[in-house]
């Protein structure tokens, strides 16, 4: 769901974020971001892009040497955590929708860290490979989709994948999530972690279990939505680079 | 005569074409003669603008007032189902009433069986309900006998979510105050008298803006006025703010939250400071672009910052 959220807030007919400025469907004429302002985005996405490259050549390589594909988060959950929150940066210069972006950079960046991180147990999850391996290749797709789109020269490649790939990389990203939440929730349960219990002075409970089944019920409602759109999504951006490469 | 043809905005789709409209009919009257023809958009629910990206023309505008010739081209926008204010209002205070004397009196399957229908020890408890619950009391009656809405109606999905975040925080709240392990508040008695004081008097504030705002407005007009201090020393906080119902009704809820001591509530207040920040900031924007001699002084909600 992080990663399908994202797709729908920026790349497409719609979003066109800054952080992408100006989405390559688009023959659109938009008065785009001014010289500098591009070139910060340029930068931006290109260590966006570079960053997850490290985290995808990180995951080859730690697989090579060790043999298998158990326990790899820990060979790269550094840059993992750098990029992935670093992502908050976008928020807000996306000119569309900033409660949708920070409602997916704030799914991911509560995955990371308050659960893959705070629930050490875990971390050894093959769960927590499949949504890693779901982000990695859409992330690394989507940054440098900005990039081209920043400096106008959009591969018809890069597109497609970007409007294709989701349909495998979406339902993979968000049964690594659920999986991983559903892995952590009995180590919450033992540990009371983040739990505060009756009574103290503040008159205030929380049960972090109860929360993080919450949100995995709130994927039921949110995933088909999220899905269907980008499904649709596709089709108009697809075919409308079809009809116009036909005029070429 | 003028002739008015109404053409959907979105499509342009020729939907009625009213032939021998008085010049000087207005807006509604045309809405009403709209309906006749579509009969399920009732004039609540029709937008008529100029423009089919404009802005809404008002009910009381007069055709001929109009910049348009002899045919107006009036474009449609369906504006959903519609319902009164006054209905979302006792609606959504209605429910907060209910469900918080449902945790006061602990009707079952809320707390465990063994405290079915008991009564709290803590005298803080029984305050925090009888202020709560003339909390609503006063806004149902102010709904009924005292508010004069500008606007009939509003969207119909404006009730679940409004009921949503009443009645949710109403039940949030009354669950912890009325718990059989409830921690009265850290300071004791002086920490509650402190706060009821701070609740009436806010209460109190409340109620006299609401007054003069209301004496503002004739009955069944729409004028709009400056607000101004009156001999009423709560409304004197209109010298410092262009909203002070809403600076009085968060001063409330701080009260109500320090005589609980009970984190839910401080949240509800922050949460409702939020939203009634943004809304005074929008009237006193309003304010300031309708009237030249606006008062200088005046900040939207808090006196000299917010």
């Amino acid at each position: 769901m992080a990663v399908a959220i994202e797709a729908t807030a920026k790349g497409n007919g719609g979003g066109g974020g800054r952080a992408g400025a100006g989405d390559a469907s688009g023959t659109r004429k938009k008065k785009g971001p001014g010289p500098l302002a591009t070139a910060y985005l340029v930068i931006y996405n290109v260590v966006m892009t570079a960053g997850w490259l490290v985290i995808a050549v990180g995951l080859v390589r730690a697989y090579l040497a060790k043999g298998s594909y158990h326990s790899l988060y820990y060979s790269i959950e550094k840059p993992l955590k750098f990029f992935q929150t670093g992502a908050l940066l976008e928020v807000g210069i996306v000119p569309s929708s900033v409660v949708l972006t920070s409602f997916q950079v704030m799914s991911r960046v509560f995955l990371i860290w308050a659960v893959t991180h705070s629930v050490k147990e875990v971390q050894t999850e093959d769960s927590v490979l499949l949504f890693v391996i779901a982000w990695t290749i859409t992330e690394i797709i989507r940054y440098s989709f900005y990039t081209f789109s920043l400096l106008n020269h959009l591969p018809y490649l890069i597109k497609w994948a970007r409007y294709t790939l989701f349909i495998v990389l979406y339902p993979m990203g968000v049964s690594g999530e659920l999986l991983t939440i559903y892995a952590a929730l009995p180590f919450v349960r033992q540990a009371g972690l983040y739990s505060i219990s009756l009574p103290n002075k503040y008159n205030f409970s929380f049960d972090y279990y109860a929360f993080l089944i919450l949100i995995m019920i709130s994927y039921i409602p949110l995933f088909p939505q999220l899905y269907f759109h980008m499904i649709h999504q596709r089709r108009k951006v697809l075919s409308h680079t079809e009809e116009h490469k036909k005029f070429e | 005569g003028k002739h008015v043809e109404i053409l959907d905005a979105k499509t342009r789709e020729k939907l009625c074409f009213l032939d021998k409209v008085e010049p000087h009919a207005t807006i509604a009257e045309i809405k009403n003669l709209f309906t006749k023809t579509h009969p399920q958009w009732y004039p609540a629910r029709q937008s008529l603008r100029l423009d089919p990206k404009g802005k809404s023309l008002k009910d009381e505008d007069v055709l001929q007032k109009l910049p348009v010739g002899t045919t107006a081209t009036l474009y449609f926008r369906d504006l959903g189902a519609q319902i009164s204010w006054v209905t979302v209002f006792l609606t959504e205070y209605a429910g907060p009433l209910f469900i918080y004397l449902l945790f006061y009196f602990r009707v079952p399957f809320i707390y465990g069986h063994k405290y079915d229908f008991t009564s709290s020890r803590h005298t803080v408890v029984h305050l925090a309900c009888i202020c709560h619950s003339f909390h609503y009391v006063k806004r149902l009656l102010e709904t009924l006998f005292v508010h004069r809405f500008s606007h009939g109606t509003m969207p119909l999905r404006n009730i679940f979510k409004n009921c949503t975040y009443y009645w949710g925080f109403a039940a949030w709240m009354a669950y912890y105050i009325n718990h059989p392990l409830y921690t009265p508040p850290t300071y004791g008695a002086q920490q509650v008298k402190l706060a009821l004081a701070i609740f009436v008097i806010c209460q109190l504030g409340n109620f006299s803006i609401h007054m003069a705002l209301r004496d503002l407005r004739p009955a069944g007009s729409k004028t709009r006025k400056i607000p101004y201090p009156t001999k009423n020393p709560f409304t004197w906080l209109f010298l410092l703010v262009s909203c002070p119902n809403y600076t009085y009704e968060v001063g409330s809820w701080i009260g109500f939250a320090i005589m609980t001591q009970c984190l839910p509530v401080a949240l509800f207040s922050l949460v409702g400071f939020t939203q009634m920040t943004i809304w005074a900031k929008g009237k006193h924007r309003s304010y300031l672009k309708e009237f030249r001699d606006y008062p200088p002084l005046r900040m939207p909600i808090i006196p000299f910052l917010l």
